[in-house]
């Protein structure tokens, strides 16, 4: 899943046996561009935004669920459970059978873009303004998971 | 109230006047001693004599984690397991690097205000701890790589051999409890600080520690289930299956990739700020060592 050519910066640190040293290996993805807790960091999250979702959706199921499972892109996966991922993260609901809650596109649409319009508190990132999800990729995952049936 | 106050420290202290958009998971009221689990997980009655566990719970899949996993310490767990490889090795370590005595002296030395202290008894209940020799608030782990390279020897905070002299240097402490005082001075910034870092959201996942270690307790995560953050540095530096002897900073970085950031160095300021934080949660509880952990 993880393209090759991209770089990862990102390194996680490993503990050699009988070893002075502490050495750092490649993580699988890179976060470079994000905020630190680093007492020097200057880069912060955005705030809230109000998405601006135009009908008629023009969606695709089949390239959303690409995007969900992509570690680089929705990463949907490592928090939410999804039909067909044998080790799916359990940090937000399931997502089996969504379409049977009967959001509405445009709900959805914000749900993914950014939660906190309706939710403050909520724990799910913000993909629109953080930039990891175009707005054609949300609409790809709006009909994901409204095919989900 | 507690929020509020953190409200208004916000708007009013200057150094975060002109700070941009950060947000925060809301505080929860922390206290630096571990019963204050009481107000946070309400499991603390269970595993508050270690000595004495309730072992039906350990026997339970869905209960196991209200002991916050001390079933996995001695005398429970009497497992040989690679902890205790580590202990020897930071036996031998420490030998060959305390030949000339000047080692030894160098960890225990800046410890007390009151008399001149020798022995290394004692010593890791009071870490982290401000040492004027390095001007700041350092944990034991980087007092080890200072006093290592005192003497010549790379020990970097974090590696296997820093962790093993870490451990040795904790089984000295067996059984006594963890007490840093966090009620003023440099250490009382330091555990402000790490308050703040411990809800304030990063990285790609917008996420804070608290949202697992708070929000989450109980339920499964990365296939262990999340138990109380109060009580947990006095098994550190601790042995993990997947990742072999494992330092609580390094700890705070596979936790940090779990967040969506890149992981800070071990000795950094914002880890050495968590540090004091956790083993502020951690005052009162004993000190036990060689540990396993999932
Ligand atoms: C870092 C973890 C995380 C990631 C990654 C994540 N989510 Fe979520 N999601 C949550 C959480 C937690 C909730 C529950 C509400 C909250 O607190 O934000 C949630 C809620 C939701 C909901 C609403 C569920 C309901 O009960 O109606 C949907 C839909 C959803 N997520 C879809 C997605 C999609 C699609 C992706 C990938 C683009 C994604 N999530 C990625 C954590 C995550
Ligand atoms: C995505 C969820 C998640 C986030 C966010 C997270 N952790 Fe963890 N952390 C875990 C899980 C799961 C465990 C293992 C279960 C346990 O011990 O509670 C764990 C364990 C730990 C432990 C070891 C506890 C022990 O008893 O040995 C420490 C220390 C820790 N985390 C610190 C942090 C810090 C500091 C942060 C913020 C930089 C953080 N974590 C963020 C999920 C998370």
């Amino acid at each position: 899943m993880v393209d090759p050519m991209r770089s990862i910066k990102t390194l996680a640190p490993k503990v050699v046996v009988d070893s002075g040293q502490l050495h750092w290996v490649p993580h699988f993805i890179d976060f470079s561009q994000w905020p630190t807790l680093c007492k020097d960091e200057t880069r912060t999250i955005p705030s809230p935004q109000m998405a601006h979702y135009v009908a008629p959706l023009r969606g695709d199921a089949a390239r959303g669920r690409v995007i969900a499972m992509d570690p680089w892109r929705g990463n949907c996966v490592t928090c939410h459970e999804i039909p067909g991922e044998e080790w799916p993260g359990t940090f937000g609901a399931s997502l089996h059978h969504y379409k049977q809650r009967r959001h509405t596109d445009a709900n959805l649409y914000q749900q993914i873009f950014d939660v906190r319009i309706t939710a403050p508190r909520a724990v799910m990132p913000p993909f629109g303004p953080l930039g990891i999800l175009s707005d054609q990729e949300i609409r790809d995952l709006v009909a994901y998971l409204q095919s989900l049936e | 109230m507690r929020i509020l106050i953190i409200m208004l420290a916000l708007f009013l202290l200057p150094a975060w006047a002109d700070e941009p958009h950060k947000e925060y998971t809301s505080a929860e009221p922390f206290l630096p001693h571990v019963s204050g689990d009481d107000h946070l997980t309400g499991t603390y009655r269970y595993w508050k004599d270690p000595k004495n566990l309730d072992m039906r719970l350990a026997g339970s899949p869905d209960q196991s984690w209200k002991l916050n996993w001390k079933h996995l310490d001695y005398p429970f767990n009497k497992e040989m397991h690679a902890g205790h490889l580590a202990l020897d090795r930071g036996l031998t370590l420490f030998n060959k690097l305390n030949r000339s005595g000047t080692f030894k002296n160098c960890l225990v030395m800046y410890r007390f205000n009151g008399p001149y202290e020798t022995s290394l008894r004692g010593l890791r209940t009071h870490y982290p701890a401000f040492r004027t020799d390095l001007g700041r608030v350092v944990g034991l782990e980087e007092v080890i790589e200072h006093c290592a390279k005192l003497e010549g020897e790379v020990l970097q905070n974090g590696s296997y051999d820093n962790s093993a002299v870490s451990i040795y240097v904790a089984s000295h402490s067996l059984g006594m409890p963890i007490k840093i005082d966090v009620s003023s001075g440099p250490l009382r910034e330091s555990w402000r600080r790490g308050e703040r870092l411990f809800h304030q959201k990063v990285g790609r996942n917008n996420m804070s520690c608290a949202s697992c270690h708070v929000g989450r307790i109980g339920q499964s995560l990365r296939a262990t289930v999340v138990t109380s953050p109060y009580g947990d540095v006095a098994h550190y530096p601790v042995y993990r299956d997947r990742f072999g002897i494992t330092s609580l900073q390094v700890r705070f970085a596979q936790c940090s990739l779990d967040l969506g950031f890149n992981a800070l160095k071990p000795g950094s300021q914002a880890y050495n700020d968590l540090e004091v934080f956790l083993t502020a949660l951690t005052n009162g509880y004993p000190v036990s060592v060689p540990s396993e952990r999932p």
